[in-house]
Order: structure tokens, then sequence, then C-alpha cells
């Protein structure tokens, strides 16, 4: 039971690092094997111009370059040892390092994340909370309304209607684009806006009703009649037992969405024309460029992986029934 | 299944029927150029104008949701049969197809969505006949999850075991037995995933990865949109509304889908009278008398087929430093009648009648604010299930923590140093420690210590005890009512202990309260009551428990009525054998005797006769 808590966590922080390290390495793998299982040689494509044949001499030299005359499993250890040591090789367009060009775009796409989050929760959580509280009056019916239009926006609509409104009609801001933070901190968070405003839009409204439907589940629980017969003030019986306990599927609906925009955030960084992690893919995919390919979804799929561990840290956090059930 | 809602149905359903409609209607060609007439506003001929082609919009528009809404139906039911066949495989056959299936839907669940379908189309080139299958393997892996945890949940069930006893076949049972189970939650997956498609085709088509132009698309007259916007903005204005509604429409249904296949109840909503009539009508306060005191009690509950009365005419006297315990069956209105006096009766549930007083002061039309300082500090109450009851996220000592501050011990060290002395004082040992557990730490007789001791930490005049035992081993039961019992004793509480078990009350209590079908039939001394039963529903509650003479336990016949289909007489009447035809006419009044008993049957006399059998 309680004996020896701490040390139970200690195996369970342990535990889960070890699975999250094993999801990695089977990611890995697989984007390894499924790259080279893709029909066509990556290296005749890439040497094809305009339906000629490519010359076979520049081909093999290029296999050579990619180490695809190798033996697969020689393939696959070599970008193992790469992996580990941070090198994800060389980009077959303009030979700079892989780990180099996500190294530069990926901080801009985690900071529109990151944002947008922060905006979710700021407006999704109290307003969610407000609507259950009054459930069915004024307030809860309009803003169940708004967010039923938020989820229905695809967000693409909404980043192209903002730019026709705020910078086509209002000139408010320009259209896109990105700004280094420094030495241009305004502008930068200018550019920001509009994009990370975009991406909350739906994310505020998948938290407005998580919590809403978290709270009204919650308040119907036993342990809040508990709460009232001690005679707990409504506030703190609102915070105490029942917004808190109300979070955990908040948070996960959260990170799950936040999951998904990792590599989904293609459509936001188009329509802003914000250089983010997305875009490059994009590009690499249109160029065939299989080396940065295979580095950004690698890159990505750890990143979801560290984000379903850091999930069950805040989890454990939320609820000590996860680490000592 | 409740009922669906038929606005959102009706609403695609429309959508459906106009994009099937479309080679039908007088549209013109939506792929007919007229370079001179490029963006030309509304016309006769052009009711929505032309877009940077001079194609005509409408035309595009309607062609659009037709490309828009067979993509999305395609790929959603390919991954629908799929899906479910894969899901049900895996859950049905285990082994080898479980972990197949199960793992490799997890995989996939590993990607972004749109990363996948980004990476498959680029790899397959562009275009509507990629856009399917893509789509399809993209919501594949919810159907798998989908399926595979209701085959999972009904796998087991009794239905599906005597299937295979009476020599079905695996296929058979899948078809028969739980295809139709899992049919709802697959329903709304279904409708789910086809929104979701709509989303992510126009996402596809704006990135020009999608339908191939010159074909119509909503995702690519957005994208075209989007590069005229300057001249004329409505181009790009159109085809968003068109998307926005018709994802609309679709996740409306899913919420009616989702309603319908689990309903979780929508609860009345409270009228204004109901939270005024109360309080016009408020009786004076007592004096001095009985720590509780509860009269008429009446509660009215709303169920979708109509108000019925759970608790009837209750009425009951406690003192100080006296046990009264409250025994009935499930059912019988027992504990609404404690929540009642706590003023936590559930939101569907309203007093219609009665006063109660604790210590004097009638609590039944008191307001929530007024009632919280009275709650944990006058009056208290324990629950049946202490697991649930209590918090599983926070520490036992900070619960039992919050009911001193909630009644005005604010210094921390107070607080530190009088909750290790609750916890000694109801038989924790090594309380300092107990205090840093979690709930589910505990054992169940610890946990309802601790809930007890959160319920005397203020040291109530009252406390009421809902089935304070129910959830706990026999061996426990016993050293819970003895707590209880001592508590009682030691600081004069008036206990109210709420049970379904005579005999577990013999011993303890000083008065017995039974109550049956919402109606108290009998009150009185306990000795009395156990030694001279005047109502055959106590005479039968006695017989249903273990004898000391060693007879065998007699059961009641029938059941409890439904408290919508009461008899027209005493509500026992069906199920007595001593009835006579008056039972059956009228309700029976609550005849007053000496000595503070009462009871509701009209031949209370006969039985006194009746001789007497010793219980256990």
């Amino acid at each position: 039971m309680a004996a020896g808590g701490g040390h139970a966590s200690v195996v369970w922080v342990i535990r889960r690092i070890g699975t999250a390290m094993l999801l990695v390495w089977l990611v890995a793998s697989i984007v390894f094997l499924a790259i080279r299982c893709v029909p066509g040689d990556p290296a005749e494509l890439l040497l094809a111009q305009g339906g000629a044949a490519p010359d076979p001499d520049a081909v093999a030299q290029l296999h050579h370059q990619l180490g695809l005359d190798q033996p697969m499993w020689a393939q696959y250890l070599h970008s193992f040892a790469g992996l580990l040591t941070g090198d994800l090789g060389q980009s077959l367009e303009d030979q700079s390092p892989v780990a180099g060009d996500i190294l530069r775009r990926l901080p801009r796409t985690l900071e529109l994340l990151g944002v947008a989050a922060v905006l979710a929760l700021a407006v999704g959580l109290p307003t969610g909370l407000l609507a259950a509280l009054r459930r069915g009056g004024l307030f809860d019916r309009a803003a169940s309304g708004m967010a039923a239009a938020g989820l229905a926006i695809p967000v693409f609509v909404v980043g192209t209607l903002l730019v026709l409104v705020f910078a086509q009609q209002l000139h408010w801001v320009s259209a896109g684009g990105y700004a280094p933070l420094w030495p241009s901190p305004g502008r930068h968070l200018a550019l920001l806006a509009m994009p990370a405003v975009t991406i909350a839009v739906g994310l505020v409204a998948t938290v407005f009703r998580m919590t809403r439907a978290a709270v009204l589940d919650v308040s119907l629980r036993d342990h809040v009649r508990t709460a009232r017969a001690k005679g707990v003030r409504r506030r703190g019986i609102v915070l105490r037992h029942v917004l808190r306990n109300a979070l955990m599927p908040v948070v996960t609906v959260l990170a799950l969405n936040l999951g998904s925009l990792l590599g989904g955030t293609v459509l936001v960084e188009y329509v802003f024309n914000y250089p983010g992690l997305s875009g490059l893919l994009v590009d690499a995919v249109n160029a065939r460029d299989y080396p940065e390919v295979e580095g950004i979804v690698l890159v990505i799929s750890i990143l979801f992986v560290t984000l379903n561990l850091l999930m069950d840290f805040v989890y454990a956090a939320l609820d000590p029934r996860v680490i000592r059930p | 299944m409740t009922r669906l809602r038929p606005g959102p149905v009706l609403l695609v359903a429309a959508i459906a029927l106009l994009a099937l409609a479309v080679p039908l209607l007088p549209l013109a060609n939506p792929l007919g150029m007229a370079i001179a007439h490029r963006l030309a506003g509304p016309s006769a001929a052009h009711w929505l104008g032309q877009d940077q082609y001079g194609r005509d919009v409408l035309a595009r528009l309607l062609w659009g949701a037709r490309v828009s809404l067979s993509v999305a139906l395609a790929s959603s039911a390919i991954a629908c049969l799929l899906g479910t066949a894969l899901g049900i495989a895996g859950g049905f056959l285990g082994g080898a197809a479980e972990v197949l299936a199960i793992r490799g839907a997890d995989v996939v669940l590993c990607f972004p969505p749109l990363l996948l379908a980004l990476l498959v189309v680029t790899l397959l080139g562009p275009g509507a006949s990629t856009l399917i299958p893509v789509l399809a393997l993209v919501y594949l892996p919810g159907f798998v999850r989908v399926a595979y945890a209701g085959v999972l949940s009904v796998r087991a069930a009794e239905y599906v075991e005597a299937m295979r006893v009476l020599g079905a076949g695996s296929a058979r049972i899948m078809a028969r037995t739980i295809l139709p189970n899992i049919g709802g939650p697959i329903l709304v997956q279904l409708s789910l995933s086809a929104a979701a498609a709509v989303v992510l085709e126009s996402g596809l088509s704006f990135l020009g990865l999608g339908v191939v132009p010159p074909a119509p698309s909503w995702g690519a007259m957005i994208a075209d949109g989007r590069s005229t916007m300057a001249q004329s903005p409505l181009l790009l204005l159109w085809p968003c509304l068109a998307l926005s509604l018709t994802i609309l429409a679709m996740n409306a249904l899913c919420d009616a889908l989702r309603d319908a296949v689990d309903p979780h109840g929508v609860p009345r909503r409270r009228r204004p009278l109901d939270l005024l009539a109360p309080g016009l009508l408020a009786p004076p306060a007592r004096a001095a008398g009985p720590v509780l005191e509860v009269s008429g009690l009446t509660i009215e509950i709303d169920t979708p087929l109509g108000p019925i009365r759970p608790v009837r005419d209750v009425s009951l006297r406690v003192a100080a430093g006296e046990l009264l315990a409250v025994v009935g069956e499930s059912g019988s209105g027992k504990s609404l009648t404690g929540l009642a006096v706590m003023g936590l009766l559930p939101d569907a549930a309203r007093i219609v009648a009665g006063h109660a007083w604790v210590e004097g002061l009638e609590v039944l039309r008191l307001s929530d604010a007024a009632l919280r300082p009275l709650r944990g500090a006058r009056m208290a109450m324990v629950f049946q299930d202490p697991l649930s009851s209590l918090n599983p996220v926070h520490r036992i000592g900070a619960q039992i923590g919050e009911a001193l501050r909630a009644h005005g011990v604010s210094a921390r060290q107070d607080i530190a140093r009088r909750v290790p002395e609750l916890l000694r004082q109801v038989g924790i040992p090594d309380p300092a420690r107990r205090a840093g557990n979690f709930p589910h730490e505990l054992s169940g007789g610890m946990r309802q210590r601790a809930m007890i001791a959160m319920a005397v930490a203020n040291d109530p005049c009252l406390l009421i005890a809902d089935e304070p035992t129910t959830a706990l081993d026999v061996t426990i039961q016993a050293q819970v009512l003895d707590l209880l019992a001592r508590f009682r004793r030691e600081r004069g509480m008036a206990l109210v202990l709420i049970t379904h078990s005579l005999p577990v009350v013999a011993e303890i209590a000083d008065r017995v309260a039974v109550m049956y079908a919402g109606e108290l039939l009998e009150v009185g001394d306990a000795a009395a009551i156990f030694a001279r039963p005047l109502h055959p529903y106590t005479v039968a509650l006695l017989d249903s428990a273990p004898a000391e003479d060693g007879g065998l336990p007699v059961g009641i016949r029938g059941a409890v009525p439904l408290p919508g289909r009461l008899p027209p007489g005493c509500v026992f009447a069906p199920r007595c054998d001593h009835r006579i035809d008056a039972c059956e006419a009228a309700p029976p009044p609550l005849v007053e005797l000496a000595d503070d008993r009462a009871t509701r049957c009209l031949r209370w006399r006969d039985l006194a006769d009746l001789p007497q059998r010793a219980i256990a």
C-alpha cells in the first residue's frame, strides 16, 4: 500500500521512460522500413528529368552517396548510429545537414503550438467551467453554439478568413511570414498572433466542450456530495472537488490534439507562409528528399512519444492512483 | 436507445440529397470557362458569380459538394467495414489476430492523420482515387478500437457463452450477437469519420494534393479564392460557408447519434417556483426539543413517466444521545429522507410537504448558503460507499482538514494537530502517516473510519449514517457500528443509522423506524419492536433474518411496489398474509400508541396476540 511510495514512483517513472524509448525505436524502425519499401528507386526518381531515363553511372554514384548500395542491415545500423549521435544525414537538395534544418524550423512550430495551447486553456477552461455551472443558461447556450461553430470551421478556412478580414480588409497585420524574436520582438509577436489564434480556435472549442462535459460529470460524483455534507463553501467545492477532478480528461484531449497538430500545422503554415517544420516536410516530400523526410518524420514521432510521456507525468501529478494503484 | 433528434438528421439528409440531385439540376457546366467574364459578380445566369476562369461558382459549389461527400462517405465506409471486421476478429479470435489488429491500429494512430495522409498522397500522387484509400487508412484504426472494445465487453457475456455451448460457430456468433451490440458505437464512429474526412479532404485539396483541378472541390475553390481575394472576396466566402455548414451539420448529427446511443439522461431544469415556494411557507423556529424532528416529509421526483413520490408523510424524532435506526429495503425512501434533512437531495427531487427541525431550526426551507454553515458543523452525514465518497485526488488528512477549515479552524498548526487526533479517535493506527495517504491506499474499513472522522470533526449534534457498513466486510461491519455507537454515547450526538438489516441494529439501536415503499410503517422503542412487532412487514423483516433457535430465515414473497404503481390501500397489502378487505380499500393511517409507538396497520391488535420468535 503506502509503504515505499517514493520507491514505487521511481520504478514507475523508469518504466514509463523505458516504454517511451521502446516506442521511439519502434517508430524509427518503421520509418526506416517504410521509406525503403516505397515503390521506385529514390535515386532514379531524383535524377529523372522530364521522363528521360537517368544516367546509370549517376544513379550508382548517388546510391553510394546515400549508402543504398550497402546491405539493408548495414543501412539500418548506420542510420541508428546516426540517430544516437544526432546525425540525421544530409539533405539531397542542398547537402545541408538534416538535423540543422530541423533544429532551425522546429522551435517555430513548437512556439506556435505552445501559444495556441496556452490560449486554449486560458479561454476554454474558465468558459467550460462557467457553462457547466450555469447549464442551460444563456451563457451556456451561447458558448456551446460558438464551440460547435469553432469545431466545424476547418483550420485553413479560419486562417484564410482571418487573412481576408485583418490583413486584406483592415490592414491591421501583414498576411503572413515570420520574423525572428530578436531583433524584432514586436513584429515576431504580430506575425505569430494570427496563426496561433487560428490553431487556437479549434483547440478552445475542444477544451471548452471537454471541460463542460467533465465538470457536469464530476459534479454528480459521490465525493462532491461528501464535500457539500462537510459544509465546504461553493468556491472550494467547485475548485477543489469538481474542477480539480475534471482536469484529467481535459488534459487528455488537449494532449491528443496537440499530438496530432505536431505534424498537422501544415495547413496553417501554408496559409500564413510560416516557415515551420510542417512546411519543411511538405517541401522535402515534394522534392523527394528522402533523408530530410525520414529525419522530420522521426523527429515528429519522437516528439509525439515525448508528449505522451509528459502527459503520463501530468496524469501522475493530477491523479495519485496512476503511480500507486 | 433514446430517440434520435430529427433536426441534424434532416439537415445532413438534405445536403446529401442535394449532392445526389446535382446532375439533374439545370446548372451551368462546372468546367465551362468564359475568360471574358472572369471574376464577374452575381448575375441572372450565374447566381453566385463567376470565378477567375469565368466558371459558374454555384455549379462548382454544388458539384464540389458531390465530390466532397462521396470521397468522405466512400472512405469512411471502407474504413468502417474493414476496421470493424478487424476489430471483431481481433477481439473474438484473440491470439495473433488480436496482436496484429490492435497493435497495428496503435501504430497507425501514432502518426498525426494529416501527416499520414500527406505522406501517402505525395508518394502515390494526388487524385480522388488515391484520396479514398488514404482517408480509409487514416480512419481505419478508430473503427478497430471501437469494435475491439465492444467485442471485449460482450465476449464474456452470458448469451455469447450460451451460443457457444449450443454449438454455434465463431462466424455465426460474431454476426448474430456481437454486431448488433456494437452497432451503436460503430455508427457514431462512422459519422465522426465522415465529418473528419470532409475536413481532411478539403484540406488536402486546399494544398493541391487532393482532388485534381479542374474538378470542382471546396478545398481547391478556397485555395483559388485566396489568390483573388483582393478583387472578389465573395469567391472565398461561398466555399468557406458551404464547407463549414456541412461540417457543422455533420458534427450535429454525430452529437445527436452519440446522445441517442449513450443516454446519460438530461435532468429537468428547476422551475423558479420550486425555489421560491418553500420559502413562502417557512414555519417559525422551535425551541428546545429533540435534536432532529421530521414531520410529514414528502419528496417528489420527476421521471419520464411523470412525478413519483418516493417519500410520503414521514415523521421522525431523535433526541440527543439517542440512536434511531431507520430500517427498510432499498427503494423504501430512507436514504432520501436523510439527504433531505442535510439539504443534499439530487436536483431532480424536491420537497413538496413537511418540515424538519435540527436543534429547533427548520432546515428544509433554508437556502443552500444558509445551510452550509450547519452542514458538517451541527449536522453531518456518513455515506454508504467510502471509496466513491472520498475525493480520490486529495489526501485523507487534507479532506478531514477541509471539514475543520470550512467551519472556522484556520490556523495551519491547529489543523495539523487535530487531524491525526481525529484519526486516532476513530481507531486508525499510525494516524500521522495515514493522514498522508490517498483514499485508494486504505482498506475499506479504514476509509469508512476516515469518513466518520470527517463527519465528527466539528462535534455535530446530529449524525446521519446512510448504510455505513454495506460496502464493508462482515468482520469490519461490527467494528464500524461500535465506533458510531461509541461516538453517540461519548459525545451525546443524535445518531440516525440508515440500514436495510434489522438484526444489525438489534444491539445498539434505542429506537427503530421501519420504512417501506416511501412510508413509515412502524416506529418505536427498539426492545419493544423486536419483542412485539406491530406491523406485518416488521414481522416479515424479523423472519427474514437468521433465527437464534436455528429456524431457517423466511423470505418475503413478492416485491416492493414501484413508486409509480403503488397499491390504492396499504402499500404492503399485496405481500401481506394478514390483509383484509379494508387494507386494500384505503391507505391506513399511522396509529399512535402508548410509549411513543406507532404503526400503520389496521390489524395491529391481532398481531400483538401472535406468538413471538427470537432473533439472532
